[in-house]
């Protein structure tokens, strides 16, 4: 008995092959996690949400029963990776659906479209001012007549290219100064940054070494993480990667890693995973592009304030917590070596400063790209992602709220949800007779639904009077219409050539119809809070894990969004990189950050006591008080 | 200086509906009654804008009930066994302005009576008394679906009052209230944004919002009368402010709800009265209560708690 505790055993992970060789009793999940391999699990390893399925080739294992395989899956030997225990050596084939390397991530793609709002224009709004900028200064010889000290020397050359009233030199930088400067022939380069109101020369090389100046700007998204190449020297983006986020094996939402660090003291393996990502995006890019790591000098992050702390190993757990406290909101530039981040050993890391626990880093890099803050009408930001985060304002004032929307329209927790990755519907229309037609990322074959062919699924069912205004599939006859395992489910997609069916479930419509009742809820709640009136409404721009474009409108025919001019309504794609970028290029654009982050007034829905009752008028279709929709008044689904 | 009359006009309306139909209108029933027409708060406003009195719909059971109170059964033991012996009792005795035929005997859990048996006593209820009808399904949405449909039937041009649709069980008996000209009872759980959702969605199968009337659920005083109070004070503040979708008469079922408080019941409480009176003052405050957030019909029980009430109405409506 005791070898078998002791007991070594090795898992092996099909397709790709993997081994790893972990404990004898250890779960599928935990040996996944391991051997570095992908296993979507939206618990976190709690064993309710059925995510984890994988199958046992070979070898003994014990599996706790679970009511979410069904007979045929057991028959097949399908497992909860959470729920089973390794006994042996094993074989194990992960399904294709967790695989993370055949869904691409939405970047820029759509940076064509959103050129106007994407970073390289935001740039000329403010002037050219790197946070880390490399400077060719020349200077003259030391004589007998001029004796000033090589460090003063330098500072006196480096303030005739810019304003920099204070400065600091590194120690180690300073140690070496005098020789680098005499080796050079007192024409160095010379990598200044900034810190605060300080500027530090963070680096002095030979002056040849000018014209190489990089730096990376990175969405830290709850789900995804997106990073942007940037030349320093030209303020272009030379080069796009993105990755999930491989936290997700420890619960889909923060909240849930939150809760997984506080109980296994995972803090620390939480923050290498989120680090080794960011790592493996900045080498790829560099690899690609042929430029040493030494050559960036520079990080900027934008991120939910969760992601920022958990990046910079701060506390999160008040972050969950009544008052809901982050740790820190404005988080001072660091060496991004500290944290572990792979570029120049001085080259510094920026985060973007956050609102409060549920309003970070990337809403402020929204509003920047939007440019809310400037203008002399109101408009609303809205972000949907994990959360749905909403922004009210102008120039003079600024409020945002955050709502659980849930992950729905990322296609999470939806039966046949999925990321903007190849193979995904992302956009469905119902002809007439009643055909859907749809269309995937890459054109291949359906394989699942993203955010944005959710929303026009809801919507179609809705108009096309397949559900009713509770969101429940009505009993029509229709053949699609089946009782499925989950309950009632509609077919969008027939199964075909060994690919599965594709159905929307009566919990996943529930699921969606919540989850945009939370955003327009948070909306009102905004709006009546300050007394501002729709047609005070000058725009409303949409953000978030869609996909590559979204059919807004239908965001309004569901009730998601309020119910203004068509030509009001804009999808902005990922504002969290594109305001991260406009940052790193521009100190004032960090400046104008942290100014809408200090000036933004934080509404805690939670403690809003017409929060419910907003929730509950809009979990109807379009919304309970139809007079909110007038637009919708030809809408009136066939009975 | 003289004060300025200050005058509150409001926009919107409560419905007016007729309930019943007489022979001239392809009916059985010697007499209808009509509710609703507020045109301003209770209370509020001069004697035209109050609408029309409310009316009191005494609560009579497809079977013998075996659990009521005894100083609440007793005014009723003779008749238990006879549906129409009992709503005759309460038109002819207690003055009941509708009969409310609640289907309790036909829940799977009571007496799971089936269809004819149900049919049979609408109709001996019918021929019984000359009042408008309520007829009242038992909560259990199968049986309902399966009863209440041949109840509507059998009731069919009385122009009677049936209910109730729920947000997840309404297109049955909707259908089946528009085929027959019956008025439609929406309930909804304390819960007014779903109430007006069923009210829409009721609407959208067709049904004229004219022939709705609202059940909010009804909490007895001191089990949470108070939300019933404000759902109904909002649902009269909607209406007035022109919210079509609720401007409709209200209906509470006192009579069930204030019978099930244990102050009403519990004779073993030396310090709280006799017990005797005890019950029909809960049944009447409550109802007292309940009419001045605005509600048109209330469901009542006790015979000594309706002549309470119907004196507190007829000096309040005059």
């Amino acid at each position: 008995m005791d070898d078998n505790k002791n007991k070594e055993c090795t898992v092996q992970f099909e397709p790709r092959g993997l081994k790893v060789t972990v404990p004898s009793g250890t779960t599928l999940l935990e040996a996944a996690h391991r051997a570095g391999i992908y296993i979507s699990s939206i618990c976190g390893g709690d064993g309710y949400c059925g995510k984890c399925k994988v199958i046992i080739n070979e070898g003994q294992s014990q599996s706790r029963p679970s009511p979410l395989l069904t007979p045929e899956e057991i028959r097949e030997n399908i497992v909860l990776a959470c729920q089973t225990k390794v006994l042996s050596d094993l074989k194990v084939t992960v399904p294709k659906s967790h695989s993370l390397e055949t869904s691409q991530v939405l970047m820029d793609a759509n940076a064509h479209i959103l050129s106007k709002l994407a970073g390289q224009t935001q740039v000329e709004l403010f002037e050219y001012d790197p946070l880390v900028r490399k400077l060719c200064v020349e200077m003259s010889p030391p004589t007998v007549l001029d004796h000033t000290a090589d460090h003063e020397r330098l500072y006196a050359a480096i303030r005739k290219h810019v304003d920099a009233p204070k400065m600091q030199t590194g120690f180690r930088v300073l140690q070496k100064l005098s020789d680098v400067l005499r080796e050079a022939n007192y024409k160095a380069a010379v990598t200044i940054g900034q810190r605060g109101g300080t500027t530090e020369v963070i680096q002095v090389e030979p002056g040849r070494r000018c014209k190489t100046n990089y730096a990376v700007a990175v969405d830290l998204g709850t789900t995804t993480i997106v990073a942007h190449l940037i030349d320093l020297t030209t303020a272009k983006t030379i080069d796009t990667e993105a990755t999930y986020n491989s936290q997700m094996n420890f619960g889909e939402d923060y909240i849930r890693r939150i809760i997984y660090a506080e109980q296994t003291d995972a803090f620390d393996q939480l923050q290498e995973r989120l680090v080794h990502d960011v790592n493996d995006l900045i080498t790829t890019m560099a690899v690609r592009q042929r430029i040493d790591l030494q050559d960036i000098t520079g990080v900027i992050c934008a991120g939910n304030t969760a992601m920022i702390h958990f990046l910079l190993n701060l506390d999160p757990t008040r972050i969950r917590r009544e008052p809901y406290v982050a740790s820190a909101g404005f988080v001072p530039p660091i060496r991004a070596a500290e944290v572990g981040i792979q570029i120049n050993k001085r080259g510094l890391l920026y985060s973007l400063p956050s609102v409060a626990a549920y309003i970070g880093g990337d809403i402020v890099a929204g509003v920047l790209t939007t440019r809310v803050y400037t203008k002399e009408k109101l408009s609303i930001f809205v972000d949907i992602g994990t959360n749905g985060e909403i922004v009210l304002g102008n120039k003079d004032w600024l409020i945002c709220a955050s709502s659980s929307a849930g992950p729905a329209f990322e296609g999470s927790g939806i039966k046949c949800g999925m990321r903007a990755g190849a193979g995904a519907i992302e956009s469905l229309t119902i002809v007439n007779g009643g055909k859907i037609k749809f269309k995937t990322i890459g054109n291949s074959h359906p394989i699942g639904i993203c955010g944005s062919g959710l929303l026009d699924t809801l919507s179609e069912l809705f108009v096309n009077g397949i559900i009713d205004r509770t969101g429940r599939l009505k009993a029509t006859g229709d053949p699609r219409l089946t009782d499925g395992d989950e309950g009632m489910q509609f077919q969008l997609v027939e199964p075909q050539n060994g690919h599965q069916e594709i159905t929307i479930t009566q919990a996943d419509i529930d699921n969606l119809i919540r989850s945009k009742a939370g955003v327009f809820a948070a909306i009102r709640i905004l709006m009546n809070s300050t007394q501002t009136n729709l047609e005070d409404i000058d725009a409303i721009y949409i953000a978030g894990g869609f996909g590559n474009f979204l059919n807004v409108h239908r965001a309004v025919t569901i009730g998601m969004l309020p119910d203004v001019p068509r030509g009001k309504l804009q999808f902005v794609g990922n504002t969290s990189i594109a305001g991260a970028k406009t940052s790193l290029c521009s100190q004032k654009a960090l400046e104008t950050a942290e100014r809408i982050a200090e000036s933004m007034t934080y509404l805690d829905l939670m403690g809003n006591p017409d929060y419910m009752d907003e929730f509950i008028k809009a979990k109807f279709l379009p919304h309970t008080d139809l007079s909110l929709f007038p637009s919708a008044g030809n809408l009136k689904p066939q009975a | 200086m003289q004060l300025p009359e200050i005058e509150e006009i409001f926009t919107g309306s409560v419905n007016r509906v007729k309930l019943g139909a007489t022979r001239d209108s392809g009916g059985t029933r010697d007499s209808t009654v009509t509710v609703g027409g507020a045109h301003n708060a209770v209370y509020g406003g001069s004697a035209e804008q109050m609408g029309e009195k409310p009316l009191i719909a005494m609560d009579v059971l497809d079977y013998n009930p075996k659990d009521w109170p005894e100083h609440l059964a007793e005014h009723y033991k003779n008749v238990f066994k006879n549906s129409s012996d009992w709503a005759k009792k309460c038109v002819n005795e207690f003055g009941a302005d509708i009969i409310c035929l609640k289907f309790e005997g036909i829940h799977p859990d009571k007496a799971d009576k089936d269809t004819s048996e149900a049919v049979k006593v609408t109709e001996d209820v019918l021929k019984a008394v000359g009042v408008p009808l309520v007829l009242w399904g038992c909560g259990n949405d199968e049986k309902d679906n399966q009863v209440m449909p041949k109840v509507s039937e059998a009731t069919k041009s009385e122009n009677c009052l049936i209910g109730t649709v729920k947000e997840d069980n309404y297109k049955a008996l909707t259908a089946v209230a528009l085929a027959d000209n019956h008025n439609l009872i929406t309930e909804a759980p304390l819960d007014i944004n779903i109430g007006k959702q069923v009210n829409i969605l009721v609407s959208d199968m067709g049904f004229p919002l004219e022939r709705i009337i609202t059940f909010q659920d009804t909490g007895a005083l001191g089990y949470g009368m108070e939300y019933s109070y404000s759902i109904q004070e909002r649902q009269r503040l909607a209406a007035l402010g022109g919210d079509k979708m609720m401007s409709m008469p209200v209906i509470c079922d006192v009579g069930y709800e204030s019978w099930r408080a244990k102050e009403a019941k519990l004779a073993d409480a030396p310090g709280w009265g006799d017990v005797k009176d005890r019950g029909p003052i809960w049944e009447a405050a409550t109802a007292i209560c309940l009419l001045q957030a605005g509600t048109d019909i209330i469901r009542m029980r006790h015979p000594r708690a309706v002549a309470t009430v119907k004196n507190f109405i007829n000096q309040i409506w005059q």
